[in-house]
């Protein structure tokens, strides 16, 4: 780092709200010119709202924005970012997979190539020499699905280096953002763009590097800020900071929540035995659940825990792994949904609006659905029954509608999952998967979808409930499984429950860091 | 409550309404021709094939996917069944469960690539359906065969009821069976969450790539009916018969999922639909106009209902 230079970025006071509700307030940062400068925090912890105030996305409430040592005035108009000396590498990459690489690499860059004529070979040409120029494996003419994650993102980052090289007006090499660009791949992959981030700063470029990997950030970066609440907790000199300061800067002291529930019940004779399990991210997982228990699945974004509802109800092949409950065994390979739900097993997915209800369906019909594939009825429909019914467990289970012949979407986010709830918990199944089962509804409404799952837990259902909100695993969950890459890493039960140690757990000492 | 509302009802039977509205019309303007029993009682009975075509089209819109070859098989049956009575002299007890296979075929044949190549089904029925022509072209060597046997033109057009040939009653016949299959059974409800929620049914047990499948094979047996009723129609058997009925069909298809149950493809709203458009075609000739308005009209009118839906639904989007 050269002291002398002004710092490539600088940001002072940053501020913004969202009704009223701080994302962030006052935030300082200065990245200095090729610096990888990591940026650490929770979910919700202002870091997207810095970044995308940062891209223009965003209007600041308040702060100020210097790059080199002059002021840009904000917001930044969108567009504008690369012309100012910033380019941004978001998780998903933002590349046409049918497309070519070198498409994809001039894609938008429309300052530079002509709308009216492109020479793909003087094209090709230029794209090969920045390929080598970064030491990249990369054809021109392949095309971008058939490349392997790791190429995807080396190609997703040298394209935004090129452009805030190309179109700096400050003709300074940059800064960019890479927001989370890791957690889906392998650690021999995460070493190799590492490399290459190594190589960028050698030519000067500054990075940003988002993560919810401390042993990614403690390895790659020359320093880290550490948000929480909206507020900069604090920057670290990565080399000389000890990993637990960080972690302790990341969580803070959290508030306890009151559990709802009391210790595991212990008759393990009917459990559910879950044996050698592989999924796309799960790898040879184990697990146990017995009738009344609510067991838990977290982790960090990428860490797998989220696949195992969809493993265990049919809704993805599994790649191997059996599921044994009630005296029966089930390959998991081979397991349909129908084939779940005729073993009692019920699931409820994250994504309400397109896998939970077909929303412009009535409420009696997405309730009643099951009752019309597992037969019964099946040649003569009983509307009106079918209404009463709807109707009760619309009040049993305090969904708030007109009527049960309103169309799903009509109704609010929270009566939608409560609806959803109503339309499984009927079955009165022997293992209930969830994936998310309070995302983006209320509190009130939480509360609610709680007391239905704890009553159905009383009747003696297993429940599995996979989520990233470690407040909710406090509160309700008896067990709970802290996975990392696929595998299980840590398991706390008990009053071990508790918000504080999930965190600890999973940002505690991982592979990557025992390997270094 | 949504359903009891006088503005619901009004949408439900909107399009009978305008129907009633455009009989006065005419019927005031040419109250001898237009508004005679025996104008009326044809128009039933030979807009029966197009009821049928447009009746087997909402099986697979209901799942979900287009079937653009059904009017070749019409097509292609009628001239099948023409071919078998005519020229082989095969016996009707023969041909009928012939020709219904050879439906069935067509739409497993459709059925098939669309699932098991994940192709979009606009495309492989406008293929398949093209292919169909060929065939139909090739084995008529292009041209009409008449001659057919006339125990299928008794059951078809000769016997009438009340006036009306017999074919009307087979499409209202039709209609009732779809119309209970869609609203009265979980077949019905299995169909539709196909269409309307491939994923929430998948994850509800429903084998979502069964029932398409079976979608298929139900508008092929339908255009299959169709086409045995097209030749008892006329006696023969026309290898461009079925290349006019396909956007009629469409056009009464999505016409008729704006009434009787809005925003849902019904069978009553098919033949309400079905009925209007040839009410006001024949209308229009009546007046004099020319050939030309069988498009402008069937065009207008598809366009002017999926326009009509989607105001429908957008109109439900807002008052979220």
């Amino acid at each position: 780092m050269n002291e002398r230079h002004p710092p490539r970025l600088a940001i002072r006071g940053l501020s913004k709200s969202f009704g009223g509700v701080h994302a962030l307030s006052g935030a300082d940062l200065a990245v200095m010119p090729g610096e990888i400068h990591g940026l650490l925090g929770k979910n919700g912890s202002g870091k997207s709202t810095l970044i995308k105030i940062l891209s223009g996305f965003h209007k600041p409430d308040g702060g100020a924005l210097e790059i080199d040592g002059k002021p840009v005035p904000l917001p930044i108009p969108p567009g504008r970012s690369e012309r100012i000396g910033l380019s941004f590498v978001h998780q998903n990459l933002g590349l046409l997979p049918e497309a070519t690489v070198l498409e994809n690499l001039i894609a938008g860059d429309h300052q530079r190539v002509a709308s009216w004529f492109i020479n793909w070979q003087a094209e090709a040409a230029r794209a090969r020499r920045l390929f080598a120029e970064h030491h990249l494996d990369l054809d021109p003419w392949a095309a971008v699905e058939e490349l392997t994650p790791v190429k995807r993102a080396q190609l997703a980052i040298i394209r935004a280096a090129d452009r805030v090289g190309s179109h700096n007006e400050q003709a300074t090499p940059g800064l960019l953002v890479l927001d989370e660009p890791t957690p889906f791949l392998p650690i021999e992959d995460v070493r190799e763009l590492f490399a290459m981030m190594r190589r960028l700063k050698q030519s000067g470029v500054s990075i940003i590097f988002v993560s919810h990997d401390i042993d990614e950030v403690m390895e790659i970066t020359d320093r880290a800020t550490v948000l929480r609440d909206g507020q900069v907790i604090g920057s670290f000199e990565t080399g000389r900071t000890d990993r637990s300061e960080i972690v302790a800067a990341i969580v803070g002291r959290s508030m306890s929540q009151a559990r709802l529930v009391g210790d595991a019940p212990s008759g393990t004779d009917a459990a559910t035995v879950v044996k050698g399990l592989r999924g796309r991210f799960v790898d040879d997982l184990d697990l146990r659940v017995a009738p009344g228990e609510i067991l838990g699945l977290t982790g960090l974004i990428g860490s797998g825990y989220d696949e195992v509802p969809y493993l265990l109800s049919g809704a993805s092949a599994a790649v191997a792994g059996r599921l044994s409950m009630g005296g029966r065994s089930h390959e998991l390979r081979r397991l349909k949904p129908a084939d779940a739900i005729a073993a009692g097993i019920v699931f409820i997915p994250a994504d309400r609006q397109k896998a939970g209800l077909a929303l412009d369906l009535t409420l009696a019909e997405n309730a009643m659905l099951p009752a019309m594939v597992q037969g019964g009825g099946r040649l003569r429909i009983d509307h009106r029954g079918n209404r009463t019914t709807t109707a009760e467990l619309m009040r049993r289970f305090v969904v708030k509608a007109q009527s049960p012949q309103q169309a799903a979407s009509e109704l609010s986010g929270g009566n939608q999952q409560k609806l959803l709830l109503a339309k499984w918990l009927r079955l009165d199944p022997k293992l209930i998967l969830l994936d998310e089962p309070t995302q983006g509804i209320d509190v009130g409404a939480r509360r609610e979808v709680y007391d239905r799952l704890l009553e159905a837990c009383a009747r003696g259902a297993a429940i599995i409930c996979a989520t990233s909100e470690f407040e909710q695993l406090e509160m309700i969950a008896h067990r709970v499984l802290v996975f990392e890459r696929g595998r299980v890493k840590a398991e706390l039960r008990g009053d071990a429950v508790k918000k504080s140690s999930i965190e600890a757990a999973c940002y505690g000492e991982s592979r990557i860091h025992a390997s270094v | 409550m949504r359903q009891s509302s006088v503005g619901y009802q009004v949408e439900r039977f909107g399009l009978v309404l305008v129907w009633l509205a455009v009989i006065a019309i005419f019927g005031a303007m040419r109250p001898e021709t237009f508004l005679s029993w025996s104008n009326f009682s044809s128009i039933f009975g030979s807009e029966a094939v197009l009821v049928i075509v447009t009746l087997g089209l909402i099986i697979p819109l209901t799942a979900g996917d287009f079937d653009l070859s059904i009017a070749q098989t019409l097509t292609f049956v009628s001239m099948l069944t023409a071919i078998l009575s005519a020229r082989l002299g095969v016996p009707l007890a023969y041909i009928i469960p012939i020709a219904l296979a050879a439906g069935a075929l067509v739409g497993v044949v459709n059925g098939t690539i669309v699932l098991f190549f994940r192709v979009h089904s606009l495309i492989v029925t406008l293929g398949v359906g093209t292919f169909l022509h060929g065939i139909t072209l090739w084995m008529s060597d292009s041209q009409t065969i008449s001659g057919v046997s006339r125990v299928l033109m008794q059951y078809v057009i000769i016997h009438r009821i009340f006036g009306i040939p017999i074919s009307f009653y087979y499409a209202v016949a039709l209609a009732a069976i779809i119309w209970y299959v869609l609203s009265y059974t979980a077949y019905g409800q299995q169909l539709l969450f196909t269409g309307r929620g491939r994923e929430v049914g998948r994850l509800t047990g429903v084998a979502v790539g069964r029932v398409r499948m079976m979608a298929f094979a139900a508008s092929g047996m339908m255009g299959a009916i169709a086409g045995i009723l097209y030749t008892g129609t006329t006696g023969s058997a026309n290898p461009n018969s079925g290349t006019t009925l396909l956007l009629p069909a469409f056009a009464a298809a999505f016409l008729g999922a704006t009434c009787i149950k809005p925003g849902r493809f019904n069978a009553w709203g098919s033949v309400i639909a079905v009925y209007f458009l040839v009410t006001g075609i024949n209308g229009l000739s009546v007046l004099g106009f020319r050939t030309y308005v069988h498009d402008l009209f069937y065009g207008g009118a598809l366009v002017l209902a999926v326009m009509i839906s989607q105001l429908v639904s957008g109109r439900r989007e807002r008052t979220l």
